[in-house]
């Protein structure tokens, strides 16, 4: 499956997105009761907003041509208590929509979340973390901005507008129509350009979500940027990323502000039209004709047309936020529309097997790369060690991948426990699958909290609690390095704590889930010799049953090993003694 | 408004911002009072022509023609206007990103370390951002409100200044109602930015972590963590919309009781004579007018309080003391290293403590020592990338100040530990200094034992590659990463556990090359392993940051207990010597 964001198909997109822009309004498809409220109130309020030209023009006509100031008085109370009306439903109108909007964003956010943590690690090193940060955080943002500010004021100036021009058409069906013709242009007119306004949007977020990552590689490397004097580097590769940026932003910029004139214009026409045709009119009419057009009606009508086209042009601003929400929600439909290709199969019959692990007939290539793996075949057995040894490049750490599950083969099949693993349920997978990855990756917190992530057993130990548990896994000893105990600060980035020590705790961390299998994928390569004799002390202590897999380059931690595999060009055989591959590892060819 | 007023005093900073952009934001204005001038003006024509009406002297063509050209008038000069504010507002937040991407670079390792890269990125884009709203939205609106504001206010005195009075009265009642309620927002947007850099934490260590995630498959807590973030992102939303929910109401009944106000009291008027029936249409009109501009600078303040937020960030980027390139020594170095009495703190805690060593040129030193002893800044130190708290490194006798950085970094190269990979050509990747030429970058090829591996590659040297991509493995990594400190052709080699990737086959064959093509060169490993150093000419044994012991392995062997306790961790495979 392709992961790759920048790489996706047009096809791929525009069948997806139709299915998008559903799912976008099924988020909030459990508001109808809110909906409904919010609309009752918005109804209110225009008709308060609508009504109130109509009676100030019929006070005009009735009593204040006349001059009977009482009836302007009686009037005036009816307005009162109107827009007492309109004071609530206006309230209530942006508290119900504005709150539907914030929800709507939460399980937005809630579903692309959710929708990260199920792609595969593929996904992930396929696309640039800057990239996806830009889309998770800059993209979401922009349909907040929508949805928080402007989709109280769409669903207001809809519907406004909605009342106007009815009124308009009830009141003079001919004037009315000629007032809405400029709207009918301008309708037009946005149908045409909007593909435009959105397309120039989306390549403005896209360049964007480059120069984001452009710089979260950048300032992450920094030191080496320093080391080799490069720091031109970095300013030339972000010069030309905000560049571009600056390009595409004025391209969108121009695109978005393209309607406010536009509508501005057509506003004024059609006031214009009012003015001429509805003097024409009166002109026309006689006093004793029950439709009469008097002034006072005139003086109504230009009034409804400012409610038709004033809210209309603030929909012009609007519509230009929309469009750049719309091209942000296509960015990040394209993440909720893969799917992990790790799902999980049916349930096979379990064969009877001595062996915990066993690669059938496996192979293995990256998603649009050579065959790493070809036609790998061993078996692991309880309770025993392995050693993965070999070159740089061989494909130990993509057959410790496949063991952990992290990609599938190509093809045949790894066995974990006589079943399929792919037929696993993760959380049972990964409760029997330890693995240390050859880049520790810490989270910002405490050494504890890093010790005890995803731990469930341990998860609510007091501190006491936790330094008998450590205690008893002889992993205590190895805090001593640690400033503060289990307390010692960490971050996820920088260099806070040295590599070694990062390494230490993911150890500790993957020790203490108890594993039935755990791998070590280089995973204590930072670490000094003599604690590294520790550690493996503290391997040898594990429950009879754990298989251990090391992956090393020092000879000394593979000596302890049962079984030695020797990987190298996308094979794996199994050395006879420790002699067999020291001697493989001297004189093997290196094809890397 | 009145805290508005305030604001300029209290941080000119921000519209000083704009002085290099005069030209264009004057143009801006000007077109923008057009547009503006011409739309008040338009009910007065409107109203001309009901009044020229009802006297009986209406003549249609002067009014339509006054009224087409007013109306394209107006469409020309905003459509100039909405150009040029996008011009402008994206020329600012461009040239505000160079300066600090500017700045950022000539900074120190430790100061953007410090300053932290998630935050340094959230300066670059979403507070330039806010600036860039700034301008292109706040500074147009302000103007032309303020100009509606008070123009429609003089019209609408010039017609009755009674009449007009009393909905004059609306704008200070909107005023305060504005300044009271955003006073509460800018607290919560305060809060909810916290919020948010929280949230972002989140996401960005789970794409970070996603591996170990997987391993681990702690996907439910992670949506956990978010969940407990965003449920609170979602709390601050719903408050500020509660503000919100309240003062847009109000403002609307103030307005409407203006509407109401002017057809009680102008509907007398008019009664007794005093006001004409087309002023009273246009009151009506003028009322409308006055309404949008008070919103506008209401919100406005609000965007103007962000900007101003998001521009003492920046500043704070800007203004910081740059790193002044003291040295002017562009010498070639022999290679001689030398460190006396160097102290290094971190926070705290000394990492380093009176270290004094010194090297000789075309000499190997190993260091070597337990994980977090030091080992690591001890090589940062030689680079540069960190400066002692005390002490000096010298190169050639001469304080590694004194050289100008582009020529010292030229001579030195550095391994670092963790992998580094730019996502761009192996041949960039390589020849990541601009001095590298194709012969340095052949040699550097050919000594870290890349050859082969690159040309099994379809594209070669060209091939495009990423740190996190699964295209390399560790030990490749780590092999590009000696290539490009090699590739500059160095006098000093500082390797920071090198070896540790590499298997043993691979890395005696590198040494080997090394030790042939770049002859003279002064080698500084840290190490774990001494089977790899037992030669060199001087091993130093680092613990917590001292040195505990220092010489040849033979001496070292007698002298120092610790040692020979490392040295024997590592013992049980002598009889496979490599």
């Amino acid at each position: 499956m392709n992961y790759d964001l920048n790489k996706f198909s047009e096809l791929q997109q525009r069948t997806s997105i139709l299915a998008a822009l559903k799912r976008l309004l099924a988020l909030i498809a459990h508001e109808r009761k809110n909906l409904w409220l919010a609309l009752i109130a918005i109804l209110i309020n225009s008709t308060v907003n609508l009504l109130g030209p109509l009676l100030i023009g019929r006070a005009i006509d009735k009593y204040v041509i006349p001059g009977n100031y009482h009836g302007v008085l009686v009037y005036s109370g009816i307005l009162l208590a109107m827009y007492l009306c309109g004071l609530v439903a206006s309230y209530l109108q942006t508290k119900l929509m504005g709150g539907v909007g914030q929800r709507m964003l939460y399980t937005l956010r809630n579903a692309i979340f959710n929708k990260l943590q199920q792609l595969p690690v593929a996904f992930f090193n396929q696309n640039k973390a800057g990239d996806l940060i830009s889309r998770v955080n800059n993209d979401t943002d922009k349909i907040n901005t929508f949805f928080s500010q402007s989709l109280m004021q769409f669903v207001g100036s809809i519907a406004i507008m909605t009342g106007a021009g009815i009124l308009l058409l009830c009141i003079n069906l001919k004037l009315g129509a000629a007032t809405l013709a400029p709207a009918a242009l301008a309708w037009l007119f946005t149908k045409i350009v909007s593909p435009w306004v959105k397309r120039k949007n989306a390549t403005n977020l896209k360049s964007v979500g480059g120069m984001s990552a452009e710089i979260q590689e950048s300032l992450n490397n920094f030191k080496v940027i320093i080391a080799f004097n490069r720091r031109d580097y970095f300013r030339k590769r972000f010069d030309s990323a905000n560049k571009d940026n600056y390009v595409t932003a004025i391209k969108a910029g121009i695109a978005n502000n393209i309607f406010l004139p536009v509508y501005g214009l057509l506003s004024g026409v059609a006031q214009l039209v009012v003015l001429a045709y509805g003097i024409y009119l009166i002109s026309i009419s006689t006093p004793d004709t029950k439709d009469a057009f008097t002034i006072g009606s005139l003086i109504i009508y230009l009034s409804y047309a400012n409610n038709f086209y004033n809210p209309l042009r603030q929909l012009a601003s609007l519509w230009a936020s929309f469009q750049t929400a719309m091209a942000g929600w296509d960015r990040i439909s394209q993440i909720l529309s893969l799917e992990t290709n790790l799902v999980t199969v049916k349930e096979q019959v379990i064969e009877s097997s001595d062996s915990l692990l066993e690669f059938r007939n496996v192979h293995f290539a990256y998603p649009g790369g050579n065959e790493i793996l070809h036609n790998i075949n061993f078996k692991l057995e309880r309770g025993k060690t392995y050693a993965l040894v070999g070159p740089t490049g061989g494909g130990k750490t993509t057959t410790a991948s496949l063991i952990a599950r992290l990609y599938d083969p190509t093809k045949g099949t790894v066995f974990l426990d006589g079943k399929d693993i792919r037929s696993y349920q993760p959380d049972e997978r990964s409760q029997k699958v330890g693995f240390i990855l050859q880049e520790p990756f810490l989270f910002t917190g405490t050494v504890k909290e890093n010790i005890l992530y995803g731990n469930e057993i341990y998860r609510d130990f007091s501190n006491e609690e936790l330094e008998d548990a450590l205690k008893k896994a002889s992993l205590w000893s190895l805090l001593a390095i640690f400033e503060h105990g289990l307390e010692t600060k960490v971050s996820s980035s920088g260099d806070s704590i040295s590599l070694g020590q990062k390494q230490l705790i993911a150890f500790m961390r993957a020790v203490l889930r108890n594993p039935e299998i755990l791998i070590l994928d280089e995973a204590t390569a930072n670490i000094d010799t003599i604690t590294e004799q520790l550690l493996s002390d503290i391997l040898k202590k594990l429950p009879e049953s754990t298989t251990r897999v090391i992956i090393a380059h020092r000879l000394n931690t593979i000596e302890n090993a049962d079984e030695i595999y020797f990987v190298n060009s996308g094979e794996v055989i199994r050395a006879g003694s420790l002699e067999d591959a020291i001697a493989r590892l001297l004189h093997g060819k290196r094809v890397s | 408004m009145v805290n508005k007023t305030k604001r300029y005093d209290k941080n000119p900073g921000i519209f000083g911002l704009l002085k290099p952009y005069r030209g264009l934001v004057i143009m801006l204005i000007v077109f923008a009072l057009f547009s503006n001038a011409i739309n008040l003006w338009l009910p007065r024509i409107i109203a001309h022509g009901i009044d020229a009406y009802t006297a009986g002297n209406f003549n249609f063509k002067p009014t339509i023609t006054q009224f087409m050209l007013a109306v394209l008038c107006i469409f020309v000069f905003a459509y100039l206007q909405s150009i040029i504010q996008t011009y402008a507002s994206e020329l600012v937040a461009r040239d505000l990103r160079t300066r600090l991407s500017d700045k950022i670079s000539r900074q120190s390792y430790a100061y953007v370390e410090f300053a932290n890269p998630s935050k340094l990125l959230t300066n670059l884009t979403a507070d330039v951002d806010s600036i860039k709203m700034f301008v292109s939205q706040a500074i147009v609106s302000i103007v032309s409100s303020l100009f509606v504001i008070i123009g429609a206010s003089i019209l609408l005195l010039i017609i009755n200044w009674k009449l007009a009075l009393c909905v004059i009265a609306i704008i200070p009642i909107i005023g305060i109602t504005f300044f009271l309620v955003l006073k509460k927002v800018r607290v919560l947007f305060k809060e909810s930015r916290a919020v948010l850099d929280w949230l972002n934490k989140v996401i960005n260590e789970s794409i970070l972590g996603s591996a170990l995630i997987r391993v681990i498959n702690s996907q439910q807590l992670e949506y956990i963590k978010f969940l407990q973030a965003n449920t609170k992102a979602k709390d601050f939303g719903l408050s500020i919309l509660r503000l919100f929910a309240g003062l847009i109401p109000v403002i609307t009944f103030t307005a409407n009781m203006a509407g109401l106000t002017i057809l009680a009291l102008g509907g007398h008027f008019v009664i007794n004579k005093s006001l004409s029936l087309g002023d009273f249409a246009a009151f009506n009109s003028y009322l409308v007018l006055l309404i949008f501009p008070i919103l506008i600078i209401g919100f406005m303040s609000n965007v103007i309080a962000q900007a101003t937020a998001s521009y003492e960030r920046i500043s704070s980027v800007i203004d910081s003391p740059e790193l002044p390139e003291t040295g002017t020594v562009t010498d070639n170095l022999r290679g001689d290293v030398e460190l006396k009495d160097i102290n290094v703190i971190y926070g705290q805690k000394p990492v380093l403590k009176d270290i004094s060593f010194s090297v000789k040129a075309g000499s190997k030193i190993a260091v070597i020592g337990p994980t977090a002893a030091g080992k690591t800044q001890l090589l940062y130190l030689l680079t540069g990338l960190i400066k002692p708290h005390s002490g000096v490194v010298k190169f050639d006798g001469r304080p590694v100040d004194y050289y100008h950085s582009e020529s010292f970094h030229s001579q030195v190269g550095f391994v670092f530990q963790d992998s580094i990979i730019f996502n761009m050509s192996i041949r960039e990747n390589i020849a990541f200094s601009d001095t590298v030429t194709d012969q340095s970058l052949d040699k550097a090829i050919d000594t870290a034992e890349l050859r082969e591996f690159i040309d099994s590659l379809p594209d070669k040297l060209s091939t495009i590659v990423s740190e996190r991509g699964s295209s390399l493995s560790g030990g490749q990594k780590q092999r590009i990463m000696l290539a490009r400190a090699l590739a500059v052709d160095p006098k000093v080699l500082l390797l920071d556990d090198f070896t540790a990737r590499v298997d043993n086959n691979t890395e005696n064959k590198i040494l080997e090359n090394v030790q042939k093509n770049y002859p003279g060169l002064t080698l500084i490993s840290v190490t774990q392993k001494i089977a790899s150093v037992e030669q060199y000419d001087q091993i130093i044994l680092l613990m917590e940051g001292e040195i505990v012991a220092i010489g040849k392995h033979d001496e070292l062997m007698h002298t120092s207990t610790e040692y020979v306790q490392i040295f024997n961790s590592q013992q049980s495979t002598s009889n496979y010597e490599l």
